[in-house]
């Protein structure tokens, strides 16, 4: 499914990562997340199993969190976690096993633990 | 100390040009070999750390130069081609120059300043360098600096790129795995930097990174994983660890340390904490003074350095360095104090058997063993492998092939044949004199050889090999071969050969080692001047070695060096005639029978000795020599295998094996044929070693010259 969004009967809205989740796709998924947030309490991500991950994708997943956290919301991912995406966390450095400041001293469901 | 330092470098910096040429030369023949790239790539690289190091600022600037296109290469911005290898070879030779000028010798810049401008004319123009180049790159701590280093070290790295760094293709992820590959990293990425959806820039890079690396390469090693970015980012490394330099104790820094070394906490931030009395870390980020990513950014750090210091010291010691350098002289005088006491050795064997006391004689054989043990070993030291000196000679092919419009490849074969370091260095000069004549007289021009119906490109062969106590150094071309007729006729005009005489091939090749000896028509830049083939048998004889030449018309020349092993000590056979002593050396020898005064009547005059039904022709050595003595009985022929003839040399007696030491003879006996040094005896009694080579062919030419 390409990039997308559509809202759940629960209103929760649900963003379908497409193929790419990289630098030629950011700015559209950044958007979409947004709006997303913007008009909704909470906010999932669908990912394709064989989406392609950069670290443009990854910084897009800490700012929604980010943002999200700030106004009380709520964001976080339906289905499987994407290889693609626990690879760059491990490539990256990014895993985290401690709270967030920025996720409102929780630990982070997104680089606390790729598995 | 800092002389020695600066002849060290000279020293490792020579090694490393004769490695360089190596390489480039191998890099013409497979142009894509990623490792042979990387191989002159570092060479360059440490002769130019350390080369700044130590003062030669001319070298590390020079060599920063080249090394900057070499990088190119290495990052496939540029391919390896003919003129690049051209000017590679020549700043190779330019280094060479700049490492051996005399202190306080004007440098003459004009070479480099020409090397530089055709590298920089292969350069593509959007990769020229942007800053001032020539300057002399900054080199850090001299043990740290430079690609590899003897201890693992534990960096401290924070890469911090600009935003913009994705949208030029550049991956970071890819230079961090490639300092994963330089030994143990942890990676942190830091996102504290990553703003809101309102206010985040998805192309920009908002990522920073903490890498806590441990390796045996050195800090530039680490610099070149970023030395195409290191415009775009911040980088500080620093060094927090060494198992040679810090502390070696298992634990490391507090958590508020290392925060505040790396500048994420104050000192009076940390004071404050620590004063509440609870884990540290969990009161920095409480009390919001430190973000949780840099407290675990930290305990990284701290972890890691502390699981690779319990491994340093759970490890068990390391062995100590495989090799050692150490200076040539202090070899020779070793080999000098070993030959003194198998000298000594054989005086106390002497005395001992004199003496007749059976402990003293157990004990003699005891040092005797020891002795030869030591001897072997001391000799053993210095044999080299005789391949350090090919490269060299492939680099003469290409240029001189070149120069002469030839086209021309050496190859190789027996590179690892060891030989006594001094023996290489002599044989250097003649080598080249021989195949400088191969590339000029042996091999023809592309035209020619292709009429011929040969391949238009010549080989050279160039190959060494054991054989007995000595080595066999091939020289083979398959160039127009040797003009018998044409030697043979030179020969005879200038009386060397008599026209009437019947010679062997062999004794015809063998006048282009006469003086001056030269049947070519033009004398070119190369060769043919007819001076250099008689210096060449000389030098080979200085080696106590021979040298032969074989030929066939069309097909190509051999010639063949048969070089000893050792030019220090021996094992020869003791013999005498009269009160004096002389030392045959034993490889050559086959078998001792007895003359007896019948035997020479029976030989009607003729010097010939029947050997078991085998006619061997005899020197009578007490002849050659005009002793008077008087003659025994009963004389002893010593047969020795001579080029593949049988000679016998008749002595009076023979003593019997023997350690010889060889002593050189003074420069008033330079000229003396066949004898090729001295010994001094157990008694302190001085016996001459016979060069019996030689002293066949003497009395071969007196006899040639009598007839």
């Amino acid at each position: 499914m390409p990039l997308n969004s559509f809202v759940r009967e629960n209103g929760e809205i649900t963003v379908t990562s497409g193929d790419r989740l990289t630098i030629e796709t950011a700015a559209d998924f950044s958007r979409v997340v947004r709006e997303s947030l913007d008009a909704s309490h909470v906010v999932a991500i669908e990912f394709e199993p064989a989406v392609e991950i950069d670290i443009t994708g990854l910084q897009v997943l800490c700012s929604a969190c980010r943002s999200a956290a700030q106004t009380g919301k709520i964001f976080t991912y339906h289905g499987p976690f994407p290889q693609a995406l626990a690879n760059i966390i491990t490539s990256s450095g990014a895993e985290r096993s401690t709270i967030c400041k920025h996720n409102n001293n929780s630990t982070c469901i997104w680089f606390g633990g790729a598995s | 100390m800092m002389e020695q330092a600066i002849a060290t470098y000279r020293e490792e910096a020579g090694e490393l040009l004769a490695e360089l040429e190596t390489s480039l030369l191998d890099l013409e023949e497979t142009p894509d070999d990623n490792d042979l790239i990387n191989r002159v790539f570092r060479a360059m690289h440490t002769i130019k750390g350390s080369g700044a190091m130590f003062g030669f600022d001319e070298i590390a600037g020079f060599t920063h130069e080249v090394e900057t296109v070499f990088d190119m290469v290495r990052n496939g911005k540029m391919t390896v081609t003919k003129p690049l290898l051209d000017l590679t070879l020549k700043s190779r030779d330019h280094i060479f120059y700049l490492l051996n000028i005399p202190t306080g010798e004007e440098v003459d810049r004009s070479e480099g300043d020409e090397i530089i401008a055709g590298l920089r004319q292969l350069v593509p123009k959007s990769d020229l360098p942007q800053k001032g180049s020539s300057d002399v790159p900054a080199i850090d701590l001299p043990n740290l600096s430079g690609d590899d280093l003897a201890n693992e070290c534990t960096w401290r790295i924070r890469f911090r790129p600009i935003p913009s760094i994705l949208m030029c293709g550049t991956n970071p992820i890819s230079l961090i795995n490639e300092l994963r590959e330089l030994g143990t990293a942890h990676v942190v990425a830091q996102f504290e930097d990553i703003p809101t959806l309102d206010e985040l820039v998805p192309e920009n890079c908002h990522i920073y990174w903490d890498i806590i690396l441990t390796t045996t390469r050195g800090e530039d090693a680490i610099k070149d994983v970023f030395i195409f970015v290191e415009d775009d980012c911040e980088l500080k490394i620093e060094l927090i660890d060494s198992s040679g330099l810090i502390d070696r104790e298992q634990g490391y820094k507090k958590l508020g340390d290392i925060l505040v070394e790396r500048g994420d906490l104050s000192p009076v931030e940390m004071q404050k904490v620590l004063m509440l009395q609870k884990r540290f870390g969990e009161l920095l980020v409480e009390q919001g003074i430190v973000s949780p990513e840099k407290v675990q950014s930290a305990l990284i750090e701290q972890q890691h350095v502390k699981s690779v210091r319990k491994e340093r010291s759970e490890a068990p010691p390391q062995e100590a360095a495989a090799s050692i350098r150490v200076p040539a002289e202090r070899l020779d005088q070793l080999i000098n104090l070993v030959g003194e006491m198998v000298t000594v050795q054989a005086h106390l064997s002497q005395v001992s058997m004199a003496g007749g006391d059976s402990t003293f004689i157990a004990i003699s054989e005891e040092v005797e063993r020891l002795t030869n043990e030591l001897r072997d070993t001391a000799l053993n030291i210095r044999m080299l492998p005789i391949g350090s000196t090919f490269s060299k000679f492939k680099r003469l092919v290409r240029d001189l092939s070149n120069e002469l419009g030839k086209e021309i490849e050496m190859e190789t074969f027996g590179a690892e044949t060891e030989l006594d370091k001094t023996v290489i260095e002599k044989l250097n000069d003649p080598l080249v004199h021989i195949i400088r004549n191969s590339i000029d007289h042996g091999i023809e021009m592309p035209e020619t050889r292709r009429a011929a119906g040969k391949p238009s490109t010549g080989i050279v062969y160039l190959g060494a090999e054991h054989s007995g106590d000595s080595v066999l150094i091939t020289i083979r071309d398959n160039g127009a071969g040797l003009d018998r007729d044409a030697i043979r006729a030179k020969a005879i005009e200038r009386g060397l050969l008599s026209a009437t005489a019947e010679v062997s091939d062999r004794e015809i090749y063998a006048q282009i080692f006469a003086p001056g000896f030269s049947t070519a028509a033009k004398v070119t830049s190369v060769s043919g001047r007819g001076v250099g083939m008689d210096v060449v048998k000389r030098g080979i004889e200085g080696l106590r070695g021979s040298i032969s030449v074989d030929s066939v018309r069309g097909t190509g020349t051999t010639i063949t060096l048969k070089i000893p092993l050792t030019l220090a000590i021996i094992d020869s056979l003791l013999v005498k005639i009269g009160k004096d002593h002389f030392v045959l050396p034993l490889a050559a020898i086959e078998e001792c029978v007895e003359l007896t005064r019948e035997d020479i009547k029976n030989s009607h005059g003729r010097n010939l000795a029947n050997v078991r039904g085998a006619i061997i022709p005899y020197i009578p050595l007490r002849q050659h020599f005009c002793i008077k003595d008087a003659r025994p009985e009963i004389e002893q022929i010593v047969i020795a295998d001579i080029h593949g003839t049988k000679v016998g040399f008749v002595v009076d007696h023979v003593v019997g094996e023997h350690q010889t030491v060889i002593k050189s003879l003074g420069k008033m006996y330079r000229d003396v044929k066949g004898v090729s040094g001295a010994t001094i005896l157990g008694d302190g009694t001085v016996a001459l070693i016979l060069d019996m080579g030689v002293l066949l062919q003497s009395i071969e030419q007196l006899e040639h010259s009598e007839v």
